[in-house]
């Protein structure tokens, strides 16, 4: 009886303990979640020997984990007395990670929520910055005060930091850090530097290239031109008809300048037509055969091989894993580099590929979560990032070892510094750029160096392989960005597509959104491969109808409008 | 297996029918500590969850919790079922899950006798555990295996091609119609030796003197399989087979989602797929929930099904 009463007992505590445990997970959970990673914050500045804070962020955007022990993130936590873990996207898509952190309600200090930002915000997962800002100088002179009204949310609280298109002082940019037709320099060189301008000329090169050149040095078969399609990436394949007909990025849909009326760029003549040379390229076998089933991986090693003459794609897609590999390789000197060209649907056509210009992100940023238990010190981290000092230990790594400054006081690199800085080891054990924290690009305090390296002049052109410096030299051109020219940002609208990022299904428009993304999905590949070209472009057109695409429009309408509102209270 | 077990007790005490006493207890009560802690596990860990379902029938909203969101009924059904969408996904779901359970069923067994016919001991050892050694794998590595070997450049296509089956290389993935065929191959692949070995046990139980009887009646191999072996197990492929169809519209998640992309979309979305597009990402976690009701209830009312007919037919049965 006694035994009997004893477990009774023993499995009514287990019971009661675990359902209390499961659906306390706002609350209970949380607190001892909070303990947990007290314990270990104190147990981690016990071994460091100052009181170094350690922060845990996730970024909803893939990247690279660095070593637990890497060297610049120690001396950076050694002066500001904070540290932040971050960990990164892997093998999902931003919305699902997000989803499922929403579903189970545990945060690290940081996010980043990408396009599933909206949800942290419903969720009640973010804290109100608003009323801190004022507290740190460095983050509070990241944007102007119209700026930082744009960031407010429909209930007034500003609750994410955009990390990007900060610039301080002069504009520097050397690459084009977008998207672009983009075409390997030895095609350019065989066919000795003529203007390419229009898809067909683009095509028609690449033809010719391939016909006379099928394989590369060592016998490997070229691949003529491949398409990234997987997932959120398939805007290799998707949005080209905006630019082609000379429009800038808004993402989602074309802005008219002069009306201020949205464009679908999906029914576009140009839209139309591009998909058609690419279905003949595709039966002429110029089109890779696996463009439409190949995983992210799968392309970037792809390219790494320098097997591929050209693509569509943005530049930080590709530039920092395969164009690297290129680079330590050694295929520069076969010119597998890639450079952009400034294509448009007809000749003469203004292009806007590039935009100059800070451009502001308004649907996502680095917020700070309700599981963060030191806000201040979380915010003090983040204001101390942006002082130059440890800004240029960010970017520029330790002085003497990564970088050296010359008379003019002028940081300098010497060829294996450079070299050091693009191997994926060396990255993971001693440079430390906090890449998703608030950044500055353009010049920094000193007048002298730019922010980044990438944005220092004398840097870059010592850093280009001498293939890229003919290529550019044929056209006239110093930078890549001088390769397709650039435009000022086209109006207080720009970009579009930070709202459309942030729609989901709540709404019709968001559901027509998120319907129109399946259906080019799969009917763009189709498209592309079918025998007969015509008749899978009506099946496509009346699939895309079938979307309610007005919906969509007419969200993205009513954004436009409130948007162009709010900059006329400022002029 | 563990569910196998308790259907195994369960049956025992059936059997017993032990009249129910103090004294009874206090001889069982280390038995009967053991099973409170069994039940409260269920109870704690498949039961208490269930609350859960209550968010398909509310607009849930994450800020306000289960007890703050405000009842809707079953307007998350409603629009689940109006979405052509879902209703391709439960299509999809059902043919792979159905295919899935053939060929892997059929396949485990096929396996498992032709296994038994060796007179290699080794042998039998060695192909045993090479074929059981998929099981380990994640789905990551399989279908990053699938993806090599079936790559316009991969063995598969190069194999095809140096045969002249083919004139020019095969993308595998880019075709609808080979998706479900390459979901059970690899789900085949990967869980036969696994899935043969419950068999493979099975066919040791079998007295040997009946295979000495019908040796000496004259039966062959192929007689031996048919007359002896198959009867043998025949208990638990009813067994194995009744669970399984509670599992058919569990067909899988990480396969269909690794393997598949927009070309194939239409054939490769399952049921989790679905709920994790389009309840986890786009935050509906009604919805997602309401799907995942949904498939619990055709899953009971299969297992019901296929339980009833067992009986029906006098076989061995769950309940």
């Amino acid at each position: 009886m006694k035994l009997k009463k004893a477990v009774a007992l023993l499995v009514t505590a287990a019971m009661t303990m675990s359902i209390m445990a499961g659906c306390g997970s706002n609350g209970d959970s949380k607190t001892s979640a909070d303990a947990d990673k007290q314990s270990e914050t104190q147990d981690a500045s016990k071994e460091d020997s100052g009181e170094i804070k350690e922060f845990t962020a996730f970024f909803a955007t893939p990247g690279s984990e660095i070593n637990d022990d890497n060297e610049v993130q120690q001396i950076i936590a050694e002066r500001v007395g904070a540290k932040c873990k971050e960990t990164w996207l892997t093998g999902q898509t931003d919305k699902e990670a997000i989803g499922t952190m929403i579903a189970g309600g545990e945060y690290p200090d940081f996010i980043e929520g990408g396009s599933a930002t909206p949800q942290l915000i419903d969720a009640g997962a973010l804290v109100p910055l608003d009323d801190y800002l004022d507290q740190y100088p460095n983050i509070k002179a990241l944007f102007s005060e119209q700026d930082w009204d744009k960031l407010r949310q429909s209930d007034g609280h500003i609750y994410f930091i955009p990390q990007f298109g900060t610039v301080k002082g002069r504009e520097r940019v050397c690459t084009h850090n977008d998207e672009a037709f983009w075409i390997q320099t030895r095609v350019l060189e065989w066919a000795g530097y003529p203007k390419v301008e229009t898809m067909d000329e683009y095509f028609d090169l690449i033809e010719a290239y391939n016909e006379a050149n099928p394989t590369m040095e060592d016998g490997t078969t070229n691949i003529p031109y491949t398409i990234l399609c997987e997932d959120w990436r398939y805007f290799c394949l998707e949005n080209a008809p905006q630019f082609l007909d000379g429009y800038p990025n808004d993402g989602s849909c074309i802005v008219d300048p002069d009306e201020l009326k949205v464009i679908d760029y999906n029914t576009t003549p140009t839209a139309k037509r591009y998909f058609q040379k690419l279905n003949e390229e595709y039966q002429k076998g110029i089109v890779d055969p696996e463009s439409f089933t190949q995983t992210y991986d799968e392309y970037i090693s792809k390219l790494s091989t320098g097997r591929v003459l050209g693509m569509i794609d943005q530049w930080w897609d590709f530039a920092y894993t395969a164009e690297d590999s290129i680079k330590s390789q050694g295929l520069d000197a076969q010119g597998c580099q890639y450079v952009p060209l400034p294509i448009t649907i007809e000749k003469g056509m203004k292009n806007q590929w590039h935009n100059s210009g800070a451009v502001l992100n308004v649907s996502s940023g680095i917020a700070i979560t309700t599981s963060c238990d030191d806000v201040e010190g979380a915010l003090q981290f983040m204001n101390d990032l942006l002082d130059q000092e440890i800004h240029n230990l960010r970017f520029w790594g330790v002085e003497g070892v990564d970088y050296s400054v010359n008379e003019n006081g002028e940081f300098v690199r010497s060829t294996e510094q450079r070299q050091q800085a693009t191997d994926s080891a060396y990255k993971a054990s001693h440079l430390c750029t906090y890449s998703y924290f608030p950044q500055y690009s353009g010049t920094s305090d000193d007048g002298i160096n730019a922010n980044k390296t990438d944005g220092q002049e004398n840097e870059f052109f010592d850093g280009l392989s001498d293939s890229v410096k003919k290529c550019f030299e044929a056209y006239g051109a110093q930078t890549y960005v001088e390769m397709i020219g650039t435009t000022e940002a086209p109006g207080a609208w720009y970009p579009m597509w930070s709202y459309s990022n942030s729609l989901n299904t709540s709404t019709e428009g968001g559901t027509a959104w998120t319907l129109m993304g399946e259906i080019k999905h799969e009917y763009l590949p189709k498209v592309v491969m079918a025998a007969d070209f015509e008749s899978a472009w009506e099946e496509y057109m009346t699939a895309y109808d079938g979307c309610n695409p007005q919906a969509f429009l007419d969200e993205m309408q009513a954004e436009l409008d409130r948007r162009m509102e709010e900059a006329a209270k400022y002029e | 297996m563990a569910s196998l077990t308790r259907v195994k007790t369960k049956a025992k005490t059936n059997e017993l029918k032990t009249r129910f006493t103090w004294k009874e207890v206090k001889r069982q009560k280390v038995l009967l500590f053991w099973a409170a802690l069994i039940v409260a596990y269920g109870v704690v860990f498949y039961y208490a969850p269930l609350a859960g379902w209550l968010m398909g029938f509310q607009d849930y909203k994450p800020k306000d919790g289960l007890f703050g969101s405000a009842f809707i009924g079953l307007a998350k059904f409603q629009r689940l079922f109006s979405d052509a969408t879902f209703l391709r996904v439960i299509r999809n779901t059902l043919a792979m899950g159905v295919i899935n359970l053939i060929s892997t069923f059929v396949m485990a067994i096929l396996f498992a006798i032709l296994l038994n016919e060796i007179k290699s001991k080794g042998g039998k050892k060695v192909v045993q555990t090479i074929s059981y050694l998929p099981h380990f794998l994640s789905w990551i590595i399989v279908t990053g295996i699938l993806h090599d070997a079936l790559s316009t450049s991969g063995i598969i296509n190069e194999l095809l091609l140096k045969f002249h089956i083919l004139d020019q290389p095969l993308n595998f993935f880019a075709h609808p119609k080979y998706f479900w065929p390459l979901v059970a191959f690899a789900n085949v692949w990967k869980e036969t030796g696994w899935n043969a070995i419950i068999y493979l046990a099975a066919i040791t139980a079998i007295d040997p003197s009946l295979y000495e009887a019908a040796s000496i009646d004259g039966a062959g191999r192929l007689a031996k399989i048919k007359y002896v072996t198959l009867p043998g197990i025949r208990p638990t492929i009813m067994i194995t087979l009744l669970m399984n169809v509670g599992n058919v519209l569990n067909a899988g998640f990480e396969i269909q989602y690794l393997l598949g992309n927009g070309l194939v979309q239409s054939v490769s979305q399952t049921i989790d797929i679905y709920v994790l597009k389009w309840g986890i990402s786009q935050g509906d976690y009604a919805m997602g929930t309401a799907a995942g009701i949904f498939k619990s209830l055709v899953s009971i009312v299969l297992i019901v099904i296929a339980n009833q007919i067992a009986k029906h037919n006098g076989e061995e049965r769950l309940f």
